[in-house]
């Protein structure tokens, strides 16, 4: 059974902090009815009943999908092109500002 | 400890030496390359780019899961671990999170067991440099195989920790999965600290009934030396602050190795949510048991050392120094194999000739770096009786004699320890072509 | 010489035949691109192909090494992939050429192409409307003739809704039977790259020649890739079936056509038959929630560091599915939430299975209304999941499903309906709509569309 929550908005400023984005207190307002109407959608599974069953991550039922260690790098980029799209670059690395 | 009883557990991760990526084809290892050089879409986190696994990685996952004595998981399969770092480019890291590889195995030493909670496999990260106001990131350690191991809180005091570590260093090198070399970061240990008070209850008791609230994680450290340095600071820390009625933070600390002292890192309080989920990108893994008894492990350092013990009647410290590097017990085995079949007629002048080939290698007598059959001449050499060349030995003595006037004449006094210097010096001058006790005779004899 | 209209069959032929050459081809959809992309927007980059191959166009969440790729977001905005999708990669190798980058909606998240940054994509039958999505770019300028056929991607109805808007043929293909390595990834177990063009036969063709296993994805299928082309003519009756729960709310223009079309089935001596298929409902929540878990995921990697811009620059539609994903995913709602949804979608792929014992093919409408105004998505709330409510199944299961035009409805917007198969049963699917093709011609919407944008 899925329990409804009553989020707050420090669980909001939290998701976002998660999620690595910087919210408005706008959006802040309107996240908190959004994530509510995720319980809605859920209600309807309770009308199946999934007991007993195995959750499902592949469709097509793929398993033991591994390559041979060693083999040719064909995808290989040269430093040059990695750093290609980098804003920020020094030096053959990628930049951020000092991290503390 | 007194009314504390020290709670240790340990998180050891291991890079494995594949000659490519986790889960891309990517050369790895290649410690000291030019920053970015070993890159390609999938260890970038380029959009779009796919993970495949590494098969090796995985089946010496596998041989580390059984050299631990664990239980193979027949069915395994990878997670996302979901945080924020400028050195994961996913924003993600491929790990596993229910399903590990191996579970529940222990290693026991000096009759003391030390249970594995597990071992599974994940992918590392790049590397961050701080540079000033800058922090420069290589990606090229990126996605590397990393095996996590973990051990249940069986460690209630630093000395069991650090043997601990040490035989897990050697039992991974004997596999030959890892260089293990802590310097260049390929093993790395996170002790993880707490203190349970001993209340007379638990005493009588002795059970662990609760593990303590709390616990900190220790990062950074870079020997053994300096783990059980950080874990004795940190117990002695940790009982000052629960002998003052107060808990200490669950945090994670560093380790300053000029003070020997852990420091607060003043990261997040916040438990971390990583938000697991199965990675949709790679289809579980079932295995076979056949598959799973295909991988071998070879005999490990304890087993060899018990044999070398029993059977060769090796002393346990010698037999110990030699399994510590698979290499030179192979190599210490193959000598002593040599000498039996095919110099089984020399008559050798021993009556233990392990002990005596242990004891060549272990006081570098005789060097390891040789090639075998250099090595075995050189045995031949100081073992057979040599002739001595009593011409060549009377001058010498005649000659180190007059060189040394204090020293004969102290000797003559009745300073019996005297001699010793001489026969020294005589030997010096044969250049080791005498026997030690022919020399002794001669000498004793010219000098009354 | 006048292509206007011709199929990629035609041309290819054509081309062998030395009637006509690569360059002309080129030249030719240049023009077109040039007159009437301003106009409708399909397409966020126009790509210069040295006139070498038959032009298509292919989704901007496609990787082309060297060429921008922006999955219509500014965070992409100045990217330039450094290495080449497996499925621009075949194309190329197979006589193809990218001229265009489509406009979608911005991470293929949306069914109208509205969220895109680089504004939204006309709907050529009617330019205040919306052309579907999210691979509305491709739709359009398949169905303006602006290209001879694209490729979309699907993920709960990208390509068959705006296949369906644009009234083209658009296939969802098997989950696995495309590679995706590339393919900006939406939501991951979902996606399914696919071709949409102006003839099954095209259709069949591009399949077969971006299908089958691919060392760099790890869920692609090592499943024999089919011959399209030829089990597409095998003269087969098939057995057809029809399920009430995906009849509901549909617009009674789209019923009604549907049916007649049902009729035409059956005459053709396929038979028909109602088949027991869970509410398609259910699929919306699963992939509603599985879906929204992926891309707040998948999106995690866009930090601005190694390339893009920062996450800033992610519009509200972005910003709203990843925070719904990161709460779907949170400590203490992962199995309240994921892990149900998980074992709900196995009731759902399990119920497909059995259905297919019976029947060879599931048909039934698509989506329950015709294109939309432009400016009445914000009217409609859930408008993405919703929309695609009778696409999901076919996602959430991974099974294929193709979208083919059935006519016009009285305001002149094409009607369509899906004909879902089994696993990798592409073959079956193919050889229906190849047989209602040749009987219908689709109700002349395809030809009607092009006519709409002369030369």
């Amino acid at each position: 059974m899925a329990k409804k929550n009553i989020l707050t908005k420090e669980n909001i400023i939290h998701l976002a902090k998660l999620s690595n984005l910087q919210l408005t207190d706008e959006e802040i307002n309107k996240y908190l009815d959004q994530l509510e109407q995720t319980v809605e959608f859920i209600k309807n599974l309770d009308e199946l009943d999934t007991t007993g069953v195995t959750p499902t991550s592949q469709t097509t039922n793929q398993s033991n999908a591994t390559y041979e260690d060693g083999e040719i790098n064909e995808q290989g980029l040269s430093s040059q092109e990695a750093l290609k799209n980098a804003k920020n670059k020094k030096n053959n690395y990628f930049n951020v500002k000092r991290i503390m | 400890m007194d009314g504390f009883k020290p709670v240790i557990g340990l998180e050891i991760h291991v890079e494995l030496k594949t000659e490519t990526g986790m889960f891309c084809q990517c050369k790895v290892g290649q410690f000291g390359a030019e920053p970015n050089t070993h890159v390609c879409p999938v260890c970038l986190g380029l959009p779009g780019a796919l993970p495949v696994p590494n098969k090796k990685a995985i089946e010496w996952t596998i041989k580390i899961g059984k050299a631990l004595n664990c239980r193979i998981n027949l069915h395994t399969k990878f997670d996302r671990k979901h945080y924020s770092y400028p050195d994961l480019p996913k924003g993600y890291q491929i790990s596993q999170y229910d399903e590990p590889i191996a579970v529940g195995g222990q290693v026991i030493l000096n009759g003391k067991t030390f249970r594995i909670h597990r071992v599974h496999l994940e992918e590392d990260t790049g590397k961050l440099i701080h540079l000033g106001e800058d922090t420069l990131v290589d990606f090229n350690r990126s996605g590397t195989p990393l095996v996590e191991i973990v051990t249940e809180p069986d460690f209630d005091n630093s000395d069991d920790v650090k043997k601990f570590l040490e035989e897990l260093h050697t039992i991974i090198r004997c596999l030959d999965v890892s260089d293990a070399d802590m310097d260049k970061g390929s093993m790395r240990m996170e002790p993880n600290i707490s203190l349970r008070i001993m209340n007379h209850e638990s005493r009588i008791k002795n059970k662990e009934i609760k593990l303590p609230k709390y616990k900190v994680e220790v990062k950074n450290i870079n020997s053994f030396k300096f783990v059980k340095q950080a874990i004795d600071y940190e117990l002695e820390r940790q009982k000052e602050i629960l002998e003052r009625g107060e808990t200490p933070v669950q945090e994670t600390r560093g380790f300053d190795e000029k003070k020997a002292i852990t420091y607060s890192q003043r990261s997040k309080e916040e438990a971390h949510d990583y938000r697991y989920f199965p990675e949709p990108d790679i289809p579980p893994l079932t295995f076979s048991n056949e598959y799973i008894d295909s991988i071998t492990v070879p005999e490990l350092p304890g087993q060899r050392m018990k044999r070398f013990v029993e059977t060769m009647h090796l002393k346990e410290q010698d037999a110990f120094i030699l399994t510590r590097e698979k290499q030179n017990a192979d190599y210490f085995e193959t000598v002593i194999s040599k000498l039996k079949s095919s110099h089984s007629n020399l008559n050798l002048k021993t009556q233990n000739l392990e002990q005596l080939i242990a004891n060549f290698i272990i006081n570098k007598k005789i060097s390891i770096d040789l090639p075998i059959d250099e090595f075995i001449k050189k045995t031949i050499e100081l073992q057979t009786p040599k002739e001595t060349d009593e011409n060549a030995l009377r001058s010498a003595i005649d000659n180190v004699i007059k060189n040394n006037q204090k020293v004969a004449d102290q000797y003559r006094q009745g300073k019996t320890n005297a001699l010793m210097f001489l026969v020294g010096q005589v030997m010096k001058e044969m250049k080791g072509k005498a026997e030690a006790k022919v020399v002794i005779s001669r000498l004793t004899e010219i000098l009354k | 010489m006048d292509l206007l209209g011709f199929t990629i069959t035609k041309i290819r032929e054509l081309i062998e035949k030395k009637t006509i050459s690569e360059k002309e081809v080129n030249e030719y959809f240049l023009k077109r691109i040039k007159k009437y992309n301003p106009v409708l927007n399909a397409f966020v980059t126009v790509v210069d192909n040295n006139a070498k191959g038959i032009p298509l166009a292919v989704k901007d969440n496609y990787c082309t090494k060297g060429v921008r790729t922006t999955a219509s977001s500014k965070v992409l905005d100045d990217f330039i992939p450094p290495y080449e999708s497996t499925v621009t990669d075949r194309l190329t190798k197979k006589g193809f050429s990218i001229i265009a980058k489509a406009n979608m909606d911005a991470w293929a998240h949306g069914a109208s192409t509205a969220t895109s940054d680089y504004g939204v994509t006309k709907n050529p039958w009617d330019l205040s409307r919306y052309p579907g999505g999210s691979s509305g770019g491709s739709a359009a300028s398949v169905s303006s003739y602006l290209v001879p056929g694209a490729i979309g991607s699907d993920t709960g109805g990208s390509i068959r809704h705006p296949a369906s808007w644009c009234g083209i043929i658009g296939l969802k293909s098997t989950y696995g039977r495309v590679s995706r390595y590339g393919l900006i990834a939406m939501g991951s177990s979902f996606d399914s790259p696919g071709p949409m063009t102006l003839s099954v036969e095209d259709n069949a063709l591009l399949l077969r020649h971006i299908a089958g296993k691919d060392k760099f994805d790890a869920t692609s299928s090592a499943e024999n890739v089919s011959d399209y082309l030829r089990e597409m003519k095998i003269a087969r009756k098939l057995v057809v079936g029809i399920a009430e729960s995906y009849l509901e709310g549909v617009d009674e223009q789209i019923k009604g056509r549907f049916n007649e079309v049902v009729e035409i089935i059956s005459k053709m001596g396929h038979t028909v038959k109602k088949v027991d298929l869970l509410s398609p409902k259910y699929s919306i929540s699963v992939y509603t929630i599985l879906q929204r878990a992926e891309v707040s995921s998948n999106l995690a990697r866009f930090d601005g560091v190694r390339y893009g811009n920062d996450r800033s620059h992610f519009g509200a539609e972005a910003k709203r599915r990843i925070m719904l994903g990161t709460y779907t995913l949170s400590h203490g709602y992962y199995d309240a939430f994921y892990k149900r949804a998980q074992k709900a979608r196995t009731l759902i792929k399990n119920n497909f299975i059995k259905v297919f014992e019976d029947v060879d093919l599931i048909i039934g409408p698509n989506v329950p209304v015709t294109a939309l105004k432009i400016g009445d998505f914000e009217k409609y709330p859930f408008y993405g999941e919703l929309m695609d409510q009778l696409n999901e199944p076919a996602n959430v299961s991974g099974i294929p499903s193709l979208s083919i035009p059935i006519g016009l409805n009285s305001e002149g917007l094409p009607l369509s309906m899906q004909i879902m198969g089994s696993y990798f049963n592409e073959s079956t699917i193919y050889n229906l709509a190849y047989q209602l093709e040749k009987e219908t011609d689709f109700f002349g919407v395809v030809k009607k569309g092009i006519s709409n944008y002369k030369d």
